[in-house]
Formats: C-alpha cells, sequence, structure tokens
C-alpha cells in the first residue's frame, strides 16, 4: 500500500508535513535531513526539487533553490542521494517541484526513478489538471505515485467538484492567495473556506504561512494536519532544526 | 492518393490532427505495441475526428469476439489484421460489417502468389516491412518488390516512412497504390505525432487540401503542440475568468469603437508606411519601414497596452501588474493606467532599470510604481516572475503583459491586439504598390509581439515570407545570448509550454543581450510553431550587427532606431534580396531610450 494511504488511515489529526529543498544548505544534507524529521516525528516530508525560476514560490523558497542549484544540485543527482533511503526511511515522501524539471528529466524515467527510491507522491503546481489526465495519469497510477493536486481559497466550486473526483493520496490546501512564506490571517471567510474542504472525502493538509506552533495547531483543527516549509527552511539556515521541530510538539 | 494515420492515442494530439486531411486514423489494440492505446482508453477519442475520417482497429491475432466488441464499442469502420489472420476469419469481421485491411509483410522474397486467397474478402492489403513483431520496426522495406505485385485489390504502403520520403513516394507509380500509412516517421514520442511534421509533408504530396486556419491558436490555447497554461491552481480563476471573457470582450461593439477611437487619437494610428529609398538602394531592392517609432510612447507596445487597458475596465479591475525589459511595455503600461486613473505596478530587472534609466523616469512621471526584481540574471524573465508572483498574491488585480507570452490566452490576446500592425501594411503596400502582399516581412522577436502584430494577416498568404530575428548577444554560441528557437529546446515558461534555452537539467539559462527588450529566455508559443513547422525563417543577429544596423539607418534614413528592432534590420545584411522585391520591415520603436548604449559605442 502507498505510504501515503497508509498514513492517512492510521493517523487523521494533526499530521504534521515538512517541505524543504533537496541539497540544501549543503549539497549532501538531503538524508540526514530526511533522517532528522524522521526521528522527530514528522509525519510527511516534502522534498523540493530545486528550480531555477520558482514562480509559486517566496524569497525564502527561492534563495534556498538557488543556493541547493549554486551547490550542483539536480533531479537526477537527487535520486541518487535517495538510492538507499528507504533502508532507514519508514515515512511517505513526496517530490515537489516545477513541471520544466520533470519534463525535460523525461516523465517514464522519472517514474522509474520514483518506483526505484521508494517516492510515494509528487507536487507539481504548474502541470494542469487536463494534460495530467489525458497524458500521464495513467503512468503515474501505474508507478503507484500520488499526483497530489492543489486548491485554493480561489477555487470555485465548479472547479473544486472537478479537483476533488481527481484527487489523489490528499488535497494541498493552500491557506491564502499568496506566494509561499507569508503569514497566515484568521478571518471568517478562511475559516469557512478551511471547512468546505474539510468536509470533502478526501484528507486534506494545509499549507503556505504555517510556521509555528500556533498556526499548526489552528490549521489542524480545520483539517488533517498541515504543512511547514518557510519556517523550516530558515531553521535550517540558522542551524537550530531540532530545537524548532520540538517546539512544535 | 490516401492517408492514414497510425498508432494514434492522446486526445490534444488528435484535435492536432484533425486539422488535417486525414482519411483514415489507426487505433492500436495489440497490446504489445509501444502505441497499445490501453485497457482505459475512452471511445470519445476516436469519435473526436469527423465521421469523414474512416477509424481502424488494428489487431494481431485477436479473438475475433474481443475484436468485435472493441469494433462496436470504439465505433471502428475497419479493422486492420497485422498478423497470420486466416482468410475465415477476414470474412467474419467482412460478414459483421468491417471493412477488412489485411497487413502483409514484405521481404525482397515475398511471394504475392499467396495473396491470391484473400482476393475475395479483403477490401484493401497493407504492405509492411517484414520484422518479428508485426510491424511498427520504423524500417522501410524495398518498394521495388512492389512491382511484382499484380492482384487487384488496393493496397495501403506502409513501414517507416517518413518526412524525408517524400519525393520518392511521388516517383510511385504503382496503380494500385491507395494510401499511405504513416506512423513512426512522424512522432514526438511514441502514439504521439508531430502535426506539424505531417503538415509540411502532406504539402509536399500536394495533399493538404484543407484551409483551416493553421496558425490560430485551438480552444485550448495550443498553436500546434505549443502555448497552453501551465500555471499552478493560484492562478487558474483569475486564466479562467480571462479565457472565458476576451473574445466575447473584444468582439463588443463598444470595445470595437473605444479602441479604434483611442489607436487613432490617442496612440497616432495608422503609422505610415515609408519608403526608405537609401536603404533601398543599399541593398539593391525595395524596403518599406512600418513605423512603429512614430506611436504614442515609441514603440508596438501601446497597441497591445490600450487594449489590455480596456478589457481590464470592463472586467471591473482597479490595479494593474506589468513586467517590462527595455521599459517600452512599462511606459506604454503606465501611461494607460494614468489615462484611465488606475494603480499601477511595473516590475522591471534591476539590471534593466539600470540601462534603460530614460524609461524608468518616465514611468515614475506618469505616476507608476517601478519595482526592481532582483532574481535571477536581473532582467525580462526576472521583472515577469515577480509580475505573476504578485498576481498569485494579489488575485484581484489585472496581469498587463507585454508580449506574446504567458498562458493562454495572453498570447492570442496580444497577438490579436497587436494585429493592426499588419493590418494597415496590407493597406498601404496595396495604395503602394497595388498588391497588399510583400515578398517579405522581417520583425525583431523577443517575446514576439511586434513580430506576431507584423505577420498575424500574411500568416496564411503562402507567398509572403516571414523573418523573425533574435537576439544572439555575443554570438549563438558564445553562451552569451537570447536567440531561443536556435539553440532552445522544448520547455516551459511562465505558464506557456514554447521553446526555451535551458541547460540539461530543466533550469532556465540566464539570457543576453545588449537590447533589454529582446533579452528573454523563451518566445512566444506562435513562434515556436511558426518556427517548427517551417512558416518562418529565424534569424538571429549580435550585438555589435544589431548597433552597426542602427547606424545604417541612422545615416541613411535619418531615424534612430531602437536597439530591438535594429536587431530587424541587421538582417537586411543577410537576405538575398532581388530587384523588385518588395520588403516590409516592422521598426517596432525609436532609439531615444538607447541613446547612452549607441553614444558608447560610437563616441
Ligand atoms: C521597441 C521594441 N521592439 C521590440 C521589443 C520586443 O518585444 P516583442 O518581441 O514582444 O515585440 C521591445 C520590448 O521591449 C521593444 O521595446
Amino acid at each position: 500500500m502507498n505510504r501515503i494511504d497508509q498514513l492517512f488511515q492510521n493517523k487523521q489529526k494533526d499530521i504534521l508535513s515538512i517541505y524543504f529543498p533537496a541539497g540544501y544548505p549543503k549539497l549532501e544534507d538531503t538524508l540526514p535531513t530526511l533522517q532528522l524529521l524522521q526521528a522527530k516525528g514528522v509525519d510527511l516530508v516534502e522534498i523540493g526539487i530545486p528550480f531555477s525560476d520558482p514562480l509559486a514560490d517566496g524569497p525564502v523558497i527561492q534563495s534556498a533553490a538557488k543556493q541547493a542549484l549554486d551547490n550542483g544540485m539536480s533531479l537526477q543527482l537527487l535520486f541518487d542521494q535517495l538510492k538507499d533511503a528507504r533502508k532507514t526511511i519508514k515515512i511517505p515522501l513526496i517530490l515537489m517541484g516545477y513541471w520544466n524539471t520533470v519534463y525535460k528529466f523525461g516523465v517514464d524515467a522519472f517514474l522509474t526513478e520514483c518506483q526505484n527510491v521508494g517516492i510515494d507522491g509528487v507536487i507539481l503546481p504548474d502541470l494542469p489538471l487536463e494534460e495530467y489526465q489525458e497524458e500521464y495519469k495513467v503512468k503515474f497510477e501505474a508507478a503507484g505515485v500520488h499526483n497530489v493536486l492543489l486548491v485554493t481559497p480561489q477555487t470555485t466550486d465548479k472547479r473544486l467538484a472537478i479537483i476533488e473526483k481527481a484527487a489523489s493520496g490528499f488535497l494541498y490546501m493552500v491557506s491564502t492567495a499568496a506566494t509561499t512564506g507569508g503569514a497566515l490571517q484568521a478571518s471568517k471567510e478562511r475559516e469557512a473556506y478551511f471547512k468546505k474542504i474539510a468536509a470533502l472525502d478526501i484528507p486534506s493538509l494545509i499549507g503556505f504561512g504555517i510556521h509555528d506552533k500556533a498556526s499548526f495547531q489552528h490549521a489542524a483543527s480545520f483539517s488533517n494536519g498541515a504543512i511547514i516549509g518557510t519556517a523550516f527552511i530558515k531553521a535550517l539556515e540558522k542551524g537550530n532544526t531540532s530545537e524548532f521541530l520540538e517546539s512544535l510538539q | 492518393m490516401k492517408i492514414k494515420v497510425c498508432g494514434l492515442k492522446y486526445s490534444k494530439n488528435i484535435k492536432e490532427l484533425t486539422q488535417l486531411p486525414v482519411d483514415y486514423a489507426g487505433f492500436i489494440f495489440y497490446p504489445k505495441s509501444p502505441r497499445y492505446v490501453g485497457e482505459e482508453f475512452e471511445a470519445a477519442i476516436p469519435a473526436l475526428f469527423p465521421k469523414s475520417t474512416r477509424k481502424v482497429g488494428v489487431f494481431v491475432n485477436e479473438e475475433l469476439d474481443v475484436l468485435l466488441v472493441k469494433g462496436e464499442k470504439y465505433k471502428l469502420d475497419a479493422m486492420q489484421l497485422h498478423g497470420g489472420e486466416s482468410v475465415e476469419y477476414c470474412q467474419k469481421v467482412k460478414e459483421a460489417g468491417f471493412e477488412v485491411i489485411k497487413a502483409f509483410q514484405m521481404n525482397d522474397s515475398f511471394q504475392f502468389n499467396s495473396l491470391d486467397e484473400y482476393e475475395n474478402v479483403c477490401d484493401f492489403y497493407l504492405f509492411d516491412t517484414k520484422t518479428e513483431n508485426y510491424g511498427g520496426s520504423g524500417r522501410k522495406f524495398n518498394w521495388k518488390v512492389l512491382e511484382n505485385y499484380k492482384g487487384s485489390t488496393p493496397f495501403f504502403l506502409s513501414g517507416g516512412i517518413g518526412a524525408q520520403d517524400a519525393e520518392q513516394i511521388k516517383q510511385l507509380s504503382h496503380d494500385k497504390l491507395y494510401a499511405l500509412d504513416l506512423n513512426s516517421g512522424f512522432e514526438l514520442q511514441p502514439a504521439k505525432k508531430n502535426a506539424d511534421q505531417l503538415e509540411i509533408f502532406l504539402n509536399k504530396l500536394e495533399l493538404n487540401t484543407m484551409n483551416k486556419d493553421k496558425y490560430a491558436v485551438d480552444e485550448r490555447g495550443y498553436y500546434g503542440e505549443f502555448g497552453g497554461a501551465y500555471i499552478p491552481e493560484l492562478l487558474r480563476k483569475n486564466v479562467d475568468e480571462l479565457q472565458e471573457n476576451y473574445l466575447k470582450i473584444l468582439a463588443s461593439e463598444q470595445f470595437k469603437k473605444d479602441y479604434a477611437r483611442l489607436l487613432d487619437n490617442y496612440v497616432g494610428r495608422p503609422t505610415p508606411l515609408t519608403k526608405a529609398g537609401n536603404l533601398s538602394k543599399r541593398y539593391g531592392t525595395n524596403i518599406y519601414l512600418k513605423r512603429e517609432d512614430l506611436t504614442h510612447t515609441g514603440a508596438h507596445k501601446i497597441n497591445n497596452t490600450i487594449g489590455q487597458i480596456l478589457l481590464a475596465k470592463y472586467m471591473g479591475k482597479k490595479r494593474i501588474i506589468a513586467e517590462t525589459g527595455a521599459g517600452q511595455h512599462g511606459v506604454a503600461t503606465a501611461t494607460v493606467c494614468a489615462l484611465f486613473g488606475l494603480e499601477c505596478i511595473v516590475y522591471m530587472g534591476a539590471l534593466d532599470v539600470e540601462r534603460q534609466a530614460p524609461n524608468v523616469a518616465r514611468m515614475k512621471m506618469l505616476g507608476a510604481k517601478v519595482v526592481p526584481a532582483i532574481s535571477g540574471n536581473q532582467t525580462l524573465k526576472d521583472a515577469t516572475n515577480e509580475a505573476i508572483r504578485d498576481w498569485i498574491a494579489n488575485p484581484e488585480s489585472f496581469y498587463l503583459i507585454g508580449s506574446v507570452v504567458g498562458p493562454h490566452p495572453y498570447p492570442d490576446l496580444v497577438t490579436r491586439l497587436q494585429s493592426i500592425i499588419s493590418k494597415e501594411i496590407r493597406e498601404q503596400l496595396e495604395k503602394e504598390t497595388g498588391n497588399p502582399n510583400p515578398n517579405y516581412v522581417i520583425a525583431c522577436v523577443g517575446g514576439g509581439s511586434n513580430a506576431a502584430g507584423a505577420f498575424y494577416h500574411y500568416l496564411n498568404e503562402k507567398d509572403v515570407n516571414l523573418v523573425a530575428v533574435e537576439a544572439s548577444g555575443l554570438g549563438v554560441d558564445s553562451g552569451e545570448t537570447a536567440a531561443t528557437i536556435t539553440i532552445g529546446d522544448i520547455g516551459f515558461i511562465h505558464g506557456s509550454k514554447t521553446m526555451l534555452m535551458q541547460d540539461e537539467d530543466g533550469q532556465i539559462t540566464e539570457p543576453y543581450s545588449i537590447s533589454a527588450g529582446l533579452d528573454y529566455p523563451g518566445v512566444g508559443p506562435l513562434h515556436a510553431h511558426l518556427a517548427v513547422s517551417g512558416r518562418a525563417q529565424f534569424l538571429s543577429a549580435t550585438d555589435d550587427e544589431a548597433l552597426n544596423a542602427a547606424k545604417v539607418l541612422a545615416e541613411s534614413e535619418g531615424i534612430i532606431p531602437a536597439l530591438e528592432s535594429a536587431h530587424a534590420l541587421a538582417a537586411l545584411e543577410k537576405i538575398q534580396f532581388k530587384n523588385d522585391d518588395v520588403v516590409v520591415l516592422n521598426l517596432s520603436g525609436r532609439g531615444d531610450k538607447d541613446m547612452e548604449t549607441y553614444m558608447k559605442k560610437f563616441n
């Protein structure tokens, strides 16, 4: 069974997912960071594939991606780094990146590598759902890789119905209209949006703007859990990842 | 001669092919084939073809029941039997109401008398190259053996036919040759056909009788295989809203009236078409300059911003975001925002802020906020990234894009708004020479908006050569270039599938050109399509070639061109014109903003 499905079967509340870019802050940090996250009880990890032009990301993730690229990070190298990861890493792993890098790598080769290293899902924000369904869905399903879809506060009900039907794994509920790294402002409309998505038949995690225990708990109270990216990257930068992860407990 | 395209699967791809004269469409139901349609193949997909295209199921030694079920489900007209099916089997398929196409595998010693017993039960034969695995080898057989075929059943010629075979096929004279079966020779990947290449091939065979507008965007925003809307879900609603509204608004009487009035009275259209006498003498031909440099704000960019600001107004938008390279689009946006009293935020690469200082000052005087983009090379690509990020964070804003780039509908929207350029050229040229069509239209290409506008009304006029000129910076192989079509390959940038400068890991390469307006690693999807289909010729000019061409124009005609337009002028050196050729060059902008660069070079 796919590890993402297993996770949501075993745990419905307070799922903590962490995002960090591969090869950051040092090229060889990918695997040690994964091991730390697992040891600290993180439920799910999204590994970022660094891209030169990350459109949906704010300054912190942009500059982390740039540093990873300057370190020499690439998608092939990431798969190489993850070759033996499954000997120690048991939690579900997701690759998150932009479509151009995956397309250039070759979708078939990408999925083969995902299978080889034990990737459970991908988040490809700029691959349109229609393209995915027409050209790639069969392949992703055959490889057992979930394509995790995003919903946003702007998503219309009509589109939400389409996304719900196409969703696999869980829904990535974007908290606000923003690039990554902002702060989550609580509001009536936002809560109504969270509740609407949480009422769907598929699990959901809230991301964008979740940065500490309070915002995590707030978000997790409306969904199955939440995703922290920028705040963890800042901790990687400062070198206080353990304290940061413990502060979330 | 009929055309069968075989090994189809994907609906988007099929939609492209419906633009071509496909007589037979083949779907492979043999699970071992790399082009197998798969278990979940939807019945709606073959139906995308019109009735006039016959749908063929390809089977290899399949159980008769299975074949009949598939025939029913997918509404197949014909069955191609590609294994060792017996005469009796063929008979049963025929009795079930299907056309029967029986395949045979050819080699030099093929005995055609073995076909005799099939004569009356088959509608057609299909002669394929002999392989171990029932065809699909991509290899041709020796077509000389066809001379030995004396039967009366017409046949499909199959096996490895590719674009390079057009001439040889024209020489074939067998009177039973009924159709060509095209497959792996025209593929981007298994089961995905290259519609552009097919089209060129059919043109060569003079079989392409369809007169559709092949260069218009389709309903999903594609030009051939390029375009689309590759955007994060965060922008979906905005882009959908624009897709749903833009054609309606552009077609409305109110828009047409407002747009025409502003172009006349505010922009100063029509712009002149100037016969450049001295330049014509220099190049031994007849050169006309389309004077976009004489518009208000000094470049073609304003044609687009006037149209988009009207769109924004009708859609009730209050805040306008734009990106700019040379600053011309930024100035043109700041101008229309001032005119309409709307808030204006312009993103501009920090390097461009420096090298296009006069335009930064103009934008500020017009009341716009200029935000330097400090990521990447700090040029147009980075400014565009920042503008899109702003749009994500402010979805109620209107993103007023400056070229024929970005997600659908922007490339089409901007092309339509710039098409006024070629509309006027046609009228002016007709008056001047009696013929609306020149021999050449030449324009520079950054994102490609002035070129799209200058080409638009000529796209389907085959006698007009379209020449697009990219900036090659220090040279196409120097690593310091912006010649996307020349050195790029297929990728995704700013929401569009197009040609792109990128490294082998799919990281977008930083471009370089002395001209800020051409300093972009992508190109509009229309141009990618024009390049791949061969409709337009893509040349490039280096920094130095452009600088020198600017000097030539200044001294011979008394016109100082923008550095961008100077790249188009540089192409005059690279084409062998005839004395009586008529050449229209789109002078996209004036050179005021580039004086510092020119002074540095020529003083
Ligand atoms: C005068 C002029 N010409 C051409 C361009 C290039 O843009 P496009 O290729 O969209 O026409 C620019 C862009 O800033 C420009 O200012």
